[in-house]
């Protein structure tokens, strides 16, 4: 007699959506020994058997955006993101990562991460013991507890501050130095990165532009040239909120793509009322450079921005503000005194033009769920204001003093915001959905939840594209794109990242304030919604509303 | 296919300053000219940065005004 086969799981009677695409079938998925064994009707039988009636099965989502380079070292599940379906993040974007690193330059860049990703310091220097220097020692740490896939980016800034030093935020560099960067880069890439970051915008927190920022475009090809050895990507932060200078760099992108037979991408891509025909105009960039046989991938992210705020910490709401970006960077107890101090205050005010804030400030609402009076909860600053008798700046000031700054803010539709604009960019054959920043800007909004998102507002709701092409998006394409091998779909011998999700459910859920990070830290998060199951190589990471304790996650490059 | 034209940029060579950028750039423009004009054709390098003019290697430098776009 016949042996009966005999798998690890078996994800039985759901709705096969397999990543490429391809309508929905019925049918099951078998796993064995991390990888998938068989998709269809299976017969056989599993130590586990996950009951998928009414829902679909698809490949796990892949995040190609996100800063979980330290929240990695305590937290293996990037949570919430592999709640959410996320099954392999890519950290180290915009110039920064946590190796290669010397542990002398270790308080530089969490300055770095501080100002930029809006990361507390904390998170760097209570929750895990910093061991290493090198890309493959970080590597080491990471997979002690992983249980989500990762490919890692290296940071060029944080290459170019091993080779220089200091000088890495102040010149150009020699011919050596480059030659250094370029074995430092290729070491990187031997020991698993996934390719090189680099930015154009950010400021460290002293205000000075990060060390990448320091490179001429030399340097930036030298490294693409090593890029090229491994055929790795450049992911690059262009100066996103200027369409001229996006689609320069789309041009210099287009250039290193094609010498060097490299994948780049640039991300953020927004779409903005403001100027309506930046994305358009960018993406139309993009197709001509294609053409012409070169890769650069827009990323674009699903949700609007919104950002949150307190006067308790600093936040990149302000930063059409210096003054109040210098004042709220105090200690809390300078900060307060500055808030109180009349001359400090009326220059604040001056600041916000001769209405008092109103339009600056006006339609901010009070979120509630801290020490805000609750008669002020879910009004806007306006109403504020006016039951208050006092300028939108003023009561700002007053209301936050008065609850020890523990009163927050949000700034809905920053941008960004428009389904009907947006949904069609997403869907576009060359825009890459991402640029989630997950894990970064912690207490400006969630970074949480997008892949849910593009589920409930662009298949769902606006009907932009099919459930099996969102599916497509952000996992077959991403995993091509970034050249992540065995990934991205739901095919025998495929490595074995699978999520289970209802499709008529599947959601983010609302964006709530968690003081889970080290230091009682506080951050935004979003809850998933429809996610039943999520499998990482073939175990079970995440199921019923409960994460397990499977340590299945692996360096996936 | 062919690239459509776009707003034509230099970058900054290494310690190469706003005048020798402007002649290098726009060699037929007598020099103050061309200081002038390469300053009110990036904002984001000359007004909106701190210090303002601060020059980096990696910046685009527009070395013609913005073209129309239809
Ligand atoms: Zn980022």
């Amino acid at each position: 007699m016949r042996e009966m086969a005999m798998f690890d799981v078996i994800v039985r009677g759901g709705t096969v959506v397999d990543g490429t695409g391809a309508p929905g079938f019925a049918g099951d998925v078998a796993v064995k020994d991390g990888r998938i064994a068989a998709v269809g009707q299976v017969s056989g039988e599993a130590k586990r058997v996950v009951d998928a009636q009414g829902r679909v099965v698809a490949p796990g989502f892949i995040d190609p955006h996100t800063h979980f380079d330290v929240q990695l070292l305590w937290d293996g599940a990037a949570r919430p993101a592999l709640e959410h379906g996320v099954t392999c993040v890519v950290p180290g974007n915009c110039s920064l990562s946590l190796a290669p690193l010397k542990a002398s330059d270790r308080k530089a860049v969490v300055g770095m991460f501080q100002q930029i990703e809006e990361m507390p310091p904390e998170a760097f220097t209570t929750a895990f013991e910093w061991t290493w220097e090198d890309f493959a020692g970080y590597r080491s740490a990471l997979e002690k507890g992983l249980s989500i896939n990762v490919a890692p980016l290296v940071g060029h800034s944080v290459i170019r501050l091993w080779v220089m030093g200091p000088a890495s935020q102040e010149r150009a560099a020699f011919p050596d130095e480059i030659a250094a960067m370029q074995a430092l880069l290729r070491e990187c890439l031997e020991a698993g990165a996934v390719g090189l970051s680099t930015s154009f915008v950010d400021l460290d927190e002293h205000g000075r532009p990060v060390p990448s920022r320091y490179a001429q475009f030399e340097e930036l090809d030298a490294l693409c040239a090593v890029l090229g050895e491994f055929g790795r990507m450049l992911q690059v932060v262009p100066e996103f909120y200027a369409t001229d200078i996006t689609i320069a760099r789309i041009d210099q992108l287009a250039d290193l793509s094609i010498r060097h037979d490299i994948p780049t991408t640039f991300s953020p891509l927004f779409d903005t009322l403001a100027v309506p025909d930046n994305a358009e105009r960018a993406i139309a960039r993009v197709e001509e450079q294609f053409a012409r046989g070169a890769r650069v991938w827009p990323q674009m992210q699903t949700r609007p921005i919104d950002i949150s705020f307190s006067l308790l910490r600093p936040s990149l709401f302000f930063a059409r503000l210096p003054r109040w970006v210098r004042i709220l960077r105090q200690p809390l107890e300078q900060r307060v005194a500055a808030l109180n101090d009349p001359d400090t205050r009326a220059k604040m005010l001056a600041d916000l033009g001769s209405d008092g804030g109103e339009a600056m400030f006006g339609r901010l609402v009070a979120r509630g769920g801290d020490a805000c009076p609750p008669e002020y909860v879910g009004k806007t600053l306006s109403e504020i204001a006016g039951l208050r008798g006092q300028p939108a700046g003023l009561a700002l000031i007053e209301l936050s003093l008065e609850n020890g700054l523990d009163v927050a803010f949000l700034s809905a539709g920053q941008g960004h915001q428009s389904t009907d604009r947006i949904g069609p960019m997403l869907a576009h054959p060359l825009v890459h959905i991402g640029a989630s920043d997950g894990g970064a800007h912690l207490a400006s909004f969630s970074t949480y939840g997008d892949t849910g998102y593009l589920f409930s507002e662009f298949v769902r709701k606006a009907g932009a594209m099919s459930l099996e092409k969102a599916v497509a998006k952000i996992t077959s394409e991403t995993a091509d794109i970034w050249g992540l091998k065995d990934r991205g779909r739901l095919a025998t011998g495929q490595c074995a990242d699978i999520v289970v999700f209802d499709p008529d459910a599947i959601a983010r859920g609302d964006e709530l304030p968690a003081f889970d990070m080290p230091g009682d830290g506080m951050r935004y998060v979003r809850a998933a919604r429809g996610v039943d199951t999520v499998l990482v190589n073939g175990e079970v990471a995440y199921a019923a509303g409960a994460y397990t304790d499977s340590r299945s996650g692996v360096v996936c490059v | 296919m062919e690239l459509s034209r776009q707003r034509r940029f230099v970058t900054p060579a290494p310690e190469e300053t706003i005048e020798d950028l402007a002649a290098r750039a726009l060699p037929d423009q007598p020099l103050q000219a061309a200081v002038d004009s390469i300053k009110s054709w990036n904002l984001h390098v000359f007004a909106m940065r701190r210090p303002p003019g601060l020059m980096l290697g990696s910046d685009v430098i527009f070395v013609e005004p913005p073209l129309a776009h239809g």
